[in-house]
Order: structure tokens, then sequence, then C-alpha cells
């Protein structure tokens, strides 16, 4: 599903140069729940955003489902975006003078909006318990209700990668807890492969595969599968 | 995309109002000054129409009051082929009506409180005094004046040879209103005295052209008016001709002007040409004047704009991560512009119509009348969508280039 490839990637701070990756190199099997964990400025949220053709590698390839991300022209990377992922952000990102149904159409604004695609996403808003919000406005809804329209948007386009970058960062636990089960409840129903950086450990379970990553390296140069067996997740070089 | 443009604006209400303030004021400046010229083109125009024949006049002089010319040129266009009328006529500006000058009259309209108003009025009130040759203007077919006498008793009647040598003053109702009689405080009527400089008139008739230029004319015989003027008597001002084919007056100044060297002789095509040519320029000097406030107007909108953009650096992350092209994202940002420039527009159309309305209200005796043709409101409309659009680009592309990742960064800062 995913494979990456000895990517690195540099940002300019000031007079030097930042290495955010060094060398990562891992696989995520079609279908899985992922987690990239590590502490803050290891790089995680650098590796997410790269898998979502939202900035280019220095070097080192990504591909997804077959198709190189890195090769990939500007064109084609914003339509990988707009109809192969689904983005979920910490802070929700919903935008405030949209509603909530409006918000999940946000994908398909551009190309204009059809009957079909709007009884879509209320069904997708109803299936993550906001069928009486519709309406509302992003300041009309609670923090856990704001994710949950994310969610929402994230899943409309039936993406085949969700990328969500610690989501229930701004939750409570118990909110956490919440998006975390519809979640797992959406993926293992669509079989959507997901990856989502987090610093809370708490949500991942046995079944999970975990990308540890630490100054822009991959820890675990083995990540553990379901059945006992060792991923293939490769060391950074 | 456009319902979602639209409620960006709405979203920051403040800061949309004073961009489309800032847009609007130049926008009702061009409606407004388009709106002067348009009515000065139509009062001049609705003047000259009454004008059949030619005005020969000294060359490079503009006009007639400025003019002097031999009085026996007169015989010189009687020989001259396709003249079938030549009536000469001495032009000067008024010394005093009831003891009035110009200057006098502006101050007494500023200290009475009329304002602005007055004082334009004043300005357009001024008196001139036409003397003509009574007889040769008896030969006329194309005469303004005679036709333009008032019907009934109190209108009096127009010169007639009889009045030759006398203090004998035809006057529009407009001067006859303007100036009344000093006694009584009334407006003068036919048959009442009117003291022109130091000499005292019998007003005989009373005219009304419902034209701001032609109704600030007094007339009277030629020779009466050289001895009010200090005119000698071998001076003309100008000569009236008619040609015997109307049709043809274009070519019978050319005629003219070759027949007698060193005279300007004008049809009303060339003076409507002339006037043309200089509204053109006033246009183009306002115009020149009102760019500088619509380029002030612009920068207000990229100012806003600029503004806008960097607030929202997280929200165009957001719509780059969900496939949104950089040119959904140019357009999204030059949309909310131009329909920035779209309500500038619209508020700069209703200001200009409440403006010339109210304008109007003063105005209305000089003859002048302010309108904003449908072709005006078109192109101050199109001006200021085009601005506010222009306005936008800069912070459209800047907004346009930010690589997702970054933007989203920004935004969540």
């Amino acid at each position: 599903m995913i494979e990456v490839s000895d990517l690195h990637k540099s940002f300019r701070s000031g007079e030097g140069w930042i290495e955010a990756l060094r060398g990562v190199t891992c696989h995520v099997p079609k279908g899985r729940f992922a987690f990239i964990v590590g502490p803050s400025g290891s790089g995680k949220s650098t590796l997410l955003y790269l898998m979502g053709a939202l900035d280019r590698p220095t070097s080192g390839t990504i591909k997804v489902e077959g198709f190189d991300l890195t090769a990939m022209s500007e064109a084609e990377q914003n339509a990988y975006r707009r109809d192969k992922i689904g983005f979920i952000f910490q802070s929700f990102n919903l935008i405030g003078n949209l509603t909530a149904v409006e918000n999940v159409l946000v994908p398909f604004l551009p190309r204009g909006l059809t009957p079909e695609l709007r009884s879509r996403a209320e069904e997708l808003l109803k299936d993550v318990g906001l069928g009486k919000r519709l309406s509302h406005r992003p300041r009309q809804l609670s923090g856990g209700e704001q994710q949950r329209v994310a969610i929402a948007r994230a899943l409309v386009k039936d993406p085949v990668l969700v990328l969500a970058d610690e989501p229930t960062g701004e939750l409570d636990s118990r909110t956490g807890d919440e998006i975390y089960r519809i979640l797992r409840e959406l993926q293992a129903r669509r079989q959507t492969t997901l990856v989502v950086v987090t610093h809370d450990r708490r949500f991942i379970t046995p079944d999970d595969l975990v990308l540890e990553i630490q100054d822009g390296e991959l820890m675990n140069g083995e990540a553990k599968e379901p059945n006992g067996d060792l991923a293939r997740v490769a060391s950074s070089s | 995309m456009w319902t979602f443009a639209w409620r960006n604006l709405a979203t920051r209400p403040l800061r949309t109002i004073l961009a489309l303030v800032g847009l609007s004021i130049p926008i009702l400046g061009v409606l407004g000054l388009f709106s002067l010229s348009g009515g000065m083109r139509n009062l001049v125009g609705a003047t000259l129409s009454q004008i059949q024949g030619a005005m020969i006049l000294r060359e490079g002089q503009p006009s007639p009051v400025f003019s002097d010319l031999p009085a026996d040129l007169a015989d010189t266009i009687r020989k001259v082929p396709g003249v079938s009328a030549v009536a000469p006529e001495v032009w000067k500006i008024a010394p005093s009506v009831e003891g009035q000058t110009l200057f006098g009259k502006t101050v007494k309209g500023l200290g009475s409180g009329g304002g602005s108003s007055q004082v334009a009025r004043s300005l357009f009130d001024q008196v001139v005094i036409q003397g003509q040759d009574i007889v040769a203007h008896q030969g006329l077919k194309s005469a303004v004046f005679p036709k333009a006498m008032i019907k009934g008793p109190e209108g009096g009647r127009f010169l007639l040879p009889e009045d030759r040598g006398k203090n004998r003053v035809v006057i529009s109702s407009k001067i006859a209103h303007d100036y009344p009689d000093p006694k009584t405080g009334k407006p003068h009527k036919v048959g009442d005295s009117l003291r022109i400089g130091n000499e005292r008139f019998e007003i005989i008739g009373l005219y009304n052209t419902n034209s701001l230029v032609l109704d600030g004319v007094a007339l009277m015989d030629i020779d009466t008016a050289r001895k009010l003027l200090n005119v000698s008597k071998d001076k003309v001002s100008s000569i009236y001709v008619e040609a015997t084919d109307p049709a043809k007056i274009d070519q019978v100044c050319e005629n003219i002007e070759k027949a007698a060297p060193g005279v300007d002789a004008r049809g009303v095509n060339e003076i409507l040409s002339n006037f043309g040519d200089l509204m053109d320029q006033l246009d183009h000097f306002l115009f020149a004047t009102v760019a500088l406030a619509l380029m002030v107007g612009v920068v207000g909108i990229i100012n806003t704009m600029l503004m806008s953009t960097t607030e929202r650096f997280g929200e165009f992350g957001v719509l780059r991560t969900n496939g949104w092209s950089r040119s959904n994202v140019l357009t999204l940002v030059t949309a909310e512009s131009a329909y920035l420039g779209l309500l500038a527009g619209i508020v700069g159309f209703v200001l200009a119509l409440v403006f010339t309305t109210v304008a109007n209200q003063f105005i209305t005796s000089t003859g002048l009348k302010l309108t904003i043709t449908p072709w005006n409101a078109l192109g101050g409309l199109t001006l200021s969508i085009v601005m506010g659009t222009l306005g936008g680009l800069y912070p459209a592309w800047k907004a346009s280039r930010l690589v997702p990742m970054d933007a989203i960064r920004l935004g969540t800062r």
C-alpha cells in the first residue's frame, strides 16, 4: 500500500538547514491502522504530510498503491489529494463560514456540488453522530463534534488512505476515546488504510502497526504485525 | 465556490465596509464628474441646436463677447456665394444691471447664506448685451429670440425698426426674475424700467429659450448698444449669416473664410465639434484626477485582501490538502476581490444617484441637469469590478503559491 524508501527531507532554518527526515524506509500494508509515534520535532508530521503529497521530499520515494508521489506533477498531486487521500488535523481546520455539510463537501466545491454528493455528506455526518447538526457552523459545535465533521470530510471521497495528525490533541480524554472509536469503526467497515501521528500511546492496540521516529530516523527497525510476525519495516539507513 | 467567496467577505464585515468605502468614493467621483460633463454637453447642445446659421468672429476668439470686426465686413460677406442673410451684432458683457455686477452678485449670494449653489447661479446669471441690426435681423429665417417670445400681452413684443436709437430692451423672463425691481422686489415686467450701467431702458418684451446661455442675453438696437458699451460705429463683434441652403452652411463658412481672411466662420457643426473636443479634454483631465483616487482605492483593496489572505493561510492549506489546485485558490481570492469591486461599484452608483438628485435641486435654474446615463453607470460598475479584481490579484497569487504543508503549519501557529 504505502512504500517509503530512503526518504530525506530538509528545511531551511535561518542560515542553516534542518534535517527533518534522515533516510526513512517503511511499508504500511493496505487496510492497516498504523501509528507514527515519537517526541515533538522528531519528524512524525513531516513523514505524514509527505505521504499525503503536501510537500516533496528532498530525496527518496513514496509509493501509494504503486503510484510514485515524488514523480507526480503538481496537477497529479492535486488529483491524488482530491480523490485518494483524507486528512484529519489536530485543530480540526474546519472553515468557519461553511456549515457542517458544506465543510464535508469542501473537496468538491471547485467542481460543483450535486444532490448525490450532498446526500453522501449527510449520510457520513449521520454515521459520526451529527445527523442533527448538519447546518451548524463550526463555532456552534464542540471540539469533538468539529473533529467528527473533519473525519466525515476525510471520508467523503471514499479515500484509499486517511492521514491523521494528532486527531485528539485538542480534545479531552473522553472525547478522544470517542474519536478513536469512530475512526476504528469506520476503518474496519471500509477497510481504509489509516496512518495516525500521535503522542498518546494509550490508543495503540496490539494489532496496530507502530512506526517510531526519533530525530528523523525510524527507531523500530522491526514493527510487530498482529500475527506476531515482523512487519516489513526497514530501519533508517 | 462563488457562494463561498461571497461568504468570506460577509464574515469580515467591518474590513469589507472599509475597503468598499475606499473604492466607492472614487467611483462616485467618476460618475459625478462625468454626469457634470454630460450635463454641460447637453446644455450647450440644446442651445446650439436652436441656431441654424453661422457666426463670423475674429479668428482665434472664443466668443463674440471678445471679438471685434470692421462693420463694413458685412458688405463683403453679402457677396459670398450661398449667403442669403447677413446680420451684424455687437456683443459685450453688461456693465451692471440694476446696479449689480457679477462680482457684487456673487458676494451678495455668499453673504445671504446662499452658499455654493448661489455662487454657481450668479456665475451663470451674468447678463450679456446683444445689440442687433434690427432691420437685418428681421430678414433672418432662423433667428432664435423672436420665436422664443412669451405669448400674450405679458410677453410684449420683439424689437422693431422704430426701436432704433432708443433705450428699449428685450430680456428673458430669467433676467426679469434675477434682477427684480429694486423698489418692489418683484420680477420686472413689460413696461418696467431696467437700469443697465448708468442708463435706463424700457422693457418692451420678454422671451424664454430655456437655455442657460441664451437666457442671459439682453437684446437692443445695435447703435444703442454701441453707445452703452462704448463701441465705435465702424465696429461690430460678430456677424450672423444664413445660407440659401441651410444644409450647405459648412461650405458657405469655407467660402466666407476665403473671401475675408482673418475671420473665423463657425457653423453649428463646427462649434459643436470644437466644444466636443474641449469637453473631451476636460473629461481626460477629470479622469486623470479621479484615477489617482482610484489608485488609492485599489491600494485599499490590496491591503484588505493581503490581510485577509495572511489570516487564512491555514484555510488555504486545508483547501489544498483537499485537492484544490493553485488556480482554484487563485480564483477564490480573486472572486472575493471582484465581489468587493462589484459592491463598491453599486455603492458608488447609489451615492452618485443621491448626489446628482440633490445637486439638481440647487442648479435647476441654471438649466444644467446632471444625469447618470446607463452607459456611465455600466462603465463605472465595470471599472469598479476591474479595479477590485486587479487589487486582489497579488494577494491571490501569494495565497496560491503556498506549499500546502507550510500553509497548514503557518495557519496553526
